[in-house]
C-alpha cells in the first residue's frame, strides 16, 4: 500500500501544489467558511488522485502488479484520512498563530469547529469513494455534483455553528457533538470500504 | 513444468469471447503469440494475469491458479509490458523507480538505473514528455528489474524503432538464457516473433488456432511458387492458401507431408504461415 500511497502523492503534489497553497492560505484568513473547507477540501483529494489514474489507466497497469484488491482501495482511503488530519493540523497551526495577533469579531480560531470539519471530512471520504469504485470518475460526473454540494454545504454549515457559537452570546456547541461525529464517520468508513472493495472487485473484472 | 498453463478457458464479451482457449508455455521458452487486432491477445493477457476472471476454465502462472490467494506472490516473479506504459504522466523514471521499490520486494535499483542508461531515458523528464518509444522502453526497464522468472509483453516492441527493437529482443534473448526464465510475447510484428520464439501460438477471433514449435511449423509447410495449372493439381487437402502473384503465377502454401517429396517448396516465414492460414480460413 505504501507504494500506491507514493505514486498518489507524487500525482497530487505536481498537479495540485498550486491549489493547496491557496488552499493554506485560504486557511489563514480568519473567516470560518474559508478555515474550514481548506480541512473539507482534503477529502476531495482521493477522488482526484482516481481521476488521474483513470486519466492514464493505470488501474489496467496495477492489476498486472503484486497489489491486493483490499491495498488498492483501502489505499485511496489512507489518503483521504492522511489529507484531511495533514490539513486540521495545518490549520489548526495557520489560525493558532495567527490568533495570537489578531482576534476577529466572528467566525475567528476554533479547534472544535475544525475538528467537527475535519469529522466531516471523513464522512466525505466515506460517501464518495464507493461511486468512484462503482461509476469510475467518468461515469461519476453527477456524485461529482454530489461531492461539491457536500464539502460547500458542510463547510457553510460548520461555519454557521461558528458564527453562532462564538458572537451571538457565546452559546456552546453540545458536548455530545465531536464525539457523535465522529462516531458517524467511523461507521460510514467501516461500510464504505467492503463496499468500495465490492464494487472495485466487480468494476475490474 | 510449464510457466504458462491455459485450460479450456472461456470468457464472453457480449460481442467478443475468448472461446475454449488452451495453451501451455514450458518453463525456459519463449512464446509468441500472434493475431489481428481484437483477436484476444491482450484478453488472454489479463486472463493469465487475473486482472480478468474467466467464465469458465483454469488459468496457471509459474504452477499457481490465478485465482488463489497465492497468485498474489507469484505476480513478484511476473515481469509485465503493456501495450501502453500505464504511468501517471506526471511522474518521472525517478519517480517510477521509487514506487516500483515499495511495489517489488526483490526491486534492483541499481539494475533499474543500469537499463534507464542503456536506453538513454533521463531521470527527470515528466513521462508525458516522453515519446511512445521511450515510454515502452521506460515499461520494459521496470519489467526487468525485479528479477522476474517471467515476462509477459503486450506488442511491448510497438513504437520502437528497428535498432532499439532489436536491441530490446536481444536483451530478451539474455534473459531467456537461465533455465527457469520464459516469456509470453504478444506482437503485430511476425518478424520479431520469429526472430525470438521457440513457439508461436496464433489467435483468430478468439480461438486458438495452433499453438506449436516454431521450427516444427516452419518444417510442416511449405512455400509452393508456381503456375495455376501445377497448383491445381495438387491434392485440395495439401493446399492451406493460395493466391495470384501475377503474370499468370501463384504462391501457395501447402503441406509437405501433403504433395509429393520432389515438388521443390521454399521455406515459409512465420507470416507466411499466418497470412495463407488466414486468408484460407476466409475463404472456407
Amino acid at each position: 500500500m505504501k507504494a500506491l500511497l507514493m505514486k498518489d502523492f507524487y500525482v497530487l503534489w505536481k498537479q495540485m501544489r498550486i491549489f493547496l497553497l491557496i488552499i493554506l492560505i485560504f486557511s489563514a484568513i480568519p473567516s470560518s467558511f474559508n478555515n474550514l473547507f481548506a480541512v473539507v477540501y482534503a477529502a476531495m483529494l482521493p477522488y482526484t488522485a482516481g481521476a488521474y489514474d483513470e486519466r492514464s489507466k493505470w488501474d489496467q497497469l496495477a492489476a498486472m502488479m503484486p497489489y491486493a484488491d483490499r491495498d488498492v482501495v483501502l489505499s485511496k482511503y489512507v489518503l483521504g484520512w492522511l489529507a484531511t488530519a495533514a490539513a486540521a493540523v495545518i490549520s489548526l497551526l495557520l489560525q493558532g498563530v495567527i490568533s495570537l495577533f489578531w482576534q476577529p469579531t466572528s467566525g475567528g480560531y476554533s479547534p472544535v469547529l475544525i475538528l467537527l470539519a475535519g469529522c466531516a471530512a471523513l464522512g466525505i471520504v466515506a460517501i464518495m469513494l464507493p461511486p468512484l469504485f462503482r461509476f469510475g470518475v467518468e461515469k461519476g460526473r453527477v456524485v461529482m455534483f454530489l461531492f461539491i454540494f457536500l464539502v460547500c454545504g458542510s463547510a457553510g454549515a460548520l461555519s454557521s455553528i461558528a458564527i453562532i457559537s462564538t458572537s451571538y452570546g457565546g452559546t456552546q456547541l453540545p458536548a455530545w457533538l465531536i464525539p457523535a461525529m465522529a462516531a458517524a464517520a467511523l461507521v460510514l468508513n467501516a461500510v464504505s470500504i467492503p463496499l468500495s472493495l465490492r464494487f472495485y472487485r466487480r468494476h475490474s473484472r | 513444468m510449464n510457466a504458462i498453463e491455459l485450460s479450456h478457458i472461456n470468457k464472453s464479451f457480449g460481442g467478443f469471447a475468448i472461446r475454449d482457449l488452451c495453451l501451455a508455455v514450458p518453463s525456459g521458452t519463449i512464446c509468441g503469440l500472434a493475431g489481428e487486432n481484437g483477436a484476444g491477445k491482450s484478453t488472454t493477457i489479463r486472463l493469465l494475469m487475473g486482472a480478468l476472471q474467466p467464465d469458465s476454465g483454469r488459468a496457471a502462472v509459474l504452477g499457481v491458479d490465478t485465482s488463489s490467494p497465492e497468485f498474489l506472490s507469484v505476480k513478484e516473479d511476473v515481469g509485465v509490458v503493456l501495450d501502453e506504459a500505464y504511468y501517471p504522466e506526471v511522474l518521472n523514471a525517478a519517480q517510477v523507480g521509487k514506487v516500483m521499490a515499495k511495489t517489488y520486494r526483490r526491486w534492483d535499483a541499481d539494475q533499474y538505473r543500469a537499463y534507464l542508461q542503456r536506453f538513454d531515458l533521463p531521470l527527470k523528464k515528466a513521462f508525458k514528455d516522453f515519446s511512445r518509444g521511450m515510454k515502452m522502453k521506460l515499461a520494459i526497464a521496470v519489467a526487468m528489474s525485479h528479477s522476474p522468472k517471467l515476462l509477459v509483453l503486450d506488442e511491448a516492441t510497438a513504437g520502437l524503432d528497428p535498432i532499439v527493437r532489436d536491441e530490446v529482443l536481444e536483451l530478451f534473448n539474455e534473459f531467456t538464457r537461465q533455465e527457469e526464465h520464459s516469456i509470453l510475447i504478444s506482437s503485430h510484428i511476425l518478424s520479431d516473433l520469429e526472430k525470438l520464439c521457440d513457439y508461436i501460438a496464433f489467435l483468430h477471433q478468439g480461438q486458438l488456432l495452433f499453438c506449436d514449435e516454431k521450427d516444427r511449423l516452419l518444417e510442416t509447410y511449405g512455400l509452393f511458387t508456381g503456375t495455376s495449372g501445377q497448383a491445381d493439381s495438387l491434392v485440395p487437402e495439401a493446399v492451406i492458401g493460395r493466391e495470384s502473384s501475377g503474370y499468370g503465377g501463384v504462391r501457395a502454401l501447402v503441406k509437405r507431408s501433403e504433395v509429393p517429396a520432389t515438388l521443390v517448396l521454399d521455406r515459409p516465414t512465420v507470416e507466411d504461415v499466418i497470412l495463407f492460414l488466414v486468408k484460407g480460413g476466409k475463404r472456407q
